[in-house]
């Protein structure tokens, strides 16, 4: 099969008068992660549904595997793993009776069920736990269980609907490093986030999108030469020397701004070699720093940047839209 | 041949299915995997069974006490106990309840996500509900059970029907909360509420309760009330029940409960399928 394992073609998607997608298109070769980057309410997990068959789109085609996600639903499902937003596990049953139960509903004998299921246990270091209910799982615990959930069929595609949301680092770390086994493995990833440094880390190309609509998209390096610059921040020893630093990096060429609260300077640098010119500037005008930092570009310093307003903005006029 | 040689299997089983290999269980596995997992879960909470009997329970108590002297003259015709009148009505009342837990299951599954992991299995969302209804009916089944067990030995319940009296009675409520749930089921696919069930619960389950001869003759309520009792189809599934249990002549009541049922059964299950059908 030469296709892509997922082609989004022109896909739209309106509830009642608000359209949750704006004529989305996309591919993802195989064997690769696309990284769908968008705030809440953006149409990440609108497009996450389509694609896993929950929700038919309003207009456009989408092929799953090869498969019409419409027409040829059940095939797309028999090709999938989906892990959601929230963990979707039966509380009740223990993690072993949870993966055995997937295992049978896909249509595996009892015994090669429970292989399968202690299998991924094993993988997913579940196994101790396997015999108690997962409603006494830890957050973790029970996202490593809905991801082992997803993963009993051997999919070719899997999504991940925002997967780390909620979870402390080294769990999110911890899954980072099971996305990529999969990935090396030749599955196919969709992984929404709204963390620019967890699609950095895991997607070969990023799909930004905001309010329904892709407004970039590329690798991780694309996007953050389009938002351009690193944000160099100072903060001042002696919050009455703001003015002077801002005149001092001004003076360097630098477009230097004040957050009062925090006592912070900060601009925009091109390169780690501006941050020099930074802490020259200040040195010279004698002003005292606390702090130093060089800022990675942000979610929202590429929606900034994309969109011309800022994030929050974006989101509460999409909330308007809702009500 | 003296010993049995076992050929060395040509291919090892795999414990990794191949890729995409497994295409879905059919439909008959579906629903008995399904209703395994309901009733695995019962199984391991059984205060569920436990916590649900109580309401039925506190009922059969506080009722037969309070009512049993006062009402004894006006079913003398019927039964000499207030108990034996009372439990075919209870048997009927906890099968409703029961019915409208299994709607309120139905919701709470679609809120967790688990429904819409099985969505996203090559699978049929009928058996989903045929799995739900089927392990809901076990477990009313079980509830009804204890709770006539508790009747007989504790408040001296000894229908004039008999044993064969009692277990018609006790098929009966079983078919009526069946096809109830079926209904409950209906309503929880299309509503997707948890508030909105519980309250059903409350504004229209408990007055049709009361507005019944579930609990007095239907001569003992004010006039106005005998007149929503009289239309009330609980009224009439109850003295269907009851007839069974006391061995009175079984008329026609016990079929159109049974027909009824039916009705409601094949119409609850036709709205329920298409109803949780849709996209979530």
């Amino acid at each position: 099969m030469t296709r892509p394992p997922i082609e989004v073609d022109h896909v739209s998607k309106e509830f009642g008068r608000f359209r949750a997608l704006d004529d989305v298109s996309l591919a993802v070769p195989r064997g690769s992660v696309l990284g769908l980057l968008g705030h809440n309410g953006a149409g990440k997990t609108t497009l996450v549904n389509i694609l896993s068959t929950l929700s038919p789109p309003t207009s456009g085609t989408a092929r799953v595997a090869g498969y019409d996600v419409v027409r040829e639903s059940r095939s797309v499902c028999s090709r999938i793993g989906l892990t959601g937003q929230f963990a979707a596990v039966d509380e009740q049953l223990s993690g072993l009776d949870n993966l055995v139960l997937i295992a049978r509903l896909l249509g595996a004998g009892k015994r090669a069920a429970t292989r399968r299921a202690e299998e991924l246990l094993q993988l997913f270091e579940l196994t101790e736990a396997a015999k108690r209910p997962a409603r006494s799982y830890s957050g973790g615990m029970r996202r490593r269980l809905d991801l082992a959930a997803s993963l009993v069929g051997r999919p070719d595609v899997i999504f991940l609907d925002e997967p780390t949301t909620g979870l402390d680092p080294s769990s999110r770390m911890g899954l980072w490093q099971i996305v990529e086994t999969l990935v090396d493995d030749g599955t196919t990833v969709l992984l929404t986030t709204q963390y620019l440094d967890e699609a950095d880390r895991l997607a070969d190309s990023i799909t930004v999108l905001s309010s329904g609509k892709v407004i970039a998209s590329g690798t991780a390096e694309e996007l953050k030469a389009e938002v351009g610059q690193r944000t160099a921040s100072a903060t001042l020893a002696d919050p009455a020397d703001a003015e002077r630093a801002l005149s001092a990096l001004t003076a360097h060429g630098l477009n230097p701004v004040h957050d009062q609260e925090r006592h912070v300077v900060s601009a925009p640098v091109d390169s780690s070699r501006e941050l020099a010119v930074v802490v020259r500037a200040l040195d010279e005008a004698g002003v005292e720093v606390d702090g130093l930092g060089l800022g990675e570009p942000t979610l929202d310093d590429v929606y900034l940047t994309l969109t011309g307003h800022s994030t929050g903005s974006a989101v509460r006029s999409e909330e308007r839209k809702n009500t | 041949m003296t010993t049995t040689v076992h050929a060395p299997p040509t291919t090892p089983e795999s414990t990794e299915p191949e890729r995409g290999n497994w295409h879905g269980a059919n439909f008959p596995t579906q629903i008995v995997v399904l209703t395994g997992r309901s009733l695995r879960a019962m199984l391991k909470d059984p205060q569920i069974v436990v916590f649900s009997l109580l309401h039925p329970l506190i009922m059969l108590t506080l009722f037969s006490q309070v009512f049993g002297k006062a009402l004894m003259g006006s079913i003398a015709a019927q039964t000499d106990s207030y108990i034996n009148y009372l439990m075919p009505a209870i048997l009927v009342t906890t099968g409703i309840g029961a019915a409208l837990q299994s709607g309120v299951g139905l919701v709470t599954d679609m809120k967790n996500g688990v429904i819409g992991r099985f969505r996203a299995l090559p699978i049929r969302m009928g058996s989903v509900l045929i799995a739900r209804s089927l392990a809901d009916l076990f477990r009313t089944a079980l509830q009804l059970v204890i709770l006539l067990l508790a009747a007989t030995a504790l408040f001296g319940f000894s229908p004039e029907g008999g044993l064969a009296g009692t277990v018609s009675a006790w098929l009966l409520a079983l078919l009526v909360s069946w096809s109830l749930a079926w209904v409950f089921l209906a309503i929880a696919s299309w509503v997707r509420k948890e508030e909105v069930m519980q309250s059903i619960g409350f504004v229209a389950m408990f007055p049709l309760m009361f507005a019944s001869s579930a609990f007095v003759p239907l001569d003992a309520l004010p006039g106005w009330l005998r007149v929503v009792a009289r239309v009330n189809p609980l009224t009439y599934a109850v003295d269907a029940s009851r007839d069974l249990c006391l061995a009175l002549p079984v008329g026609a009541g016990v079929w159109s409960a049974v027909g009824t049922s039916v009705m409601l059964l094949a119409i609850g299950a036709a709205f329920a399928v298409r109803g949780f059908r849709r996209p979530l």
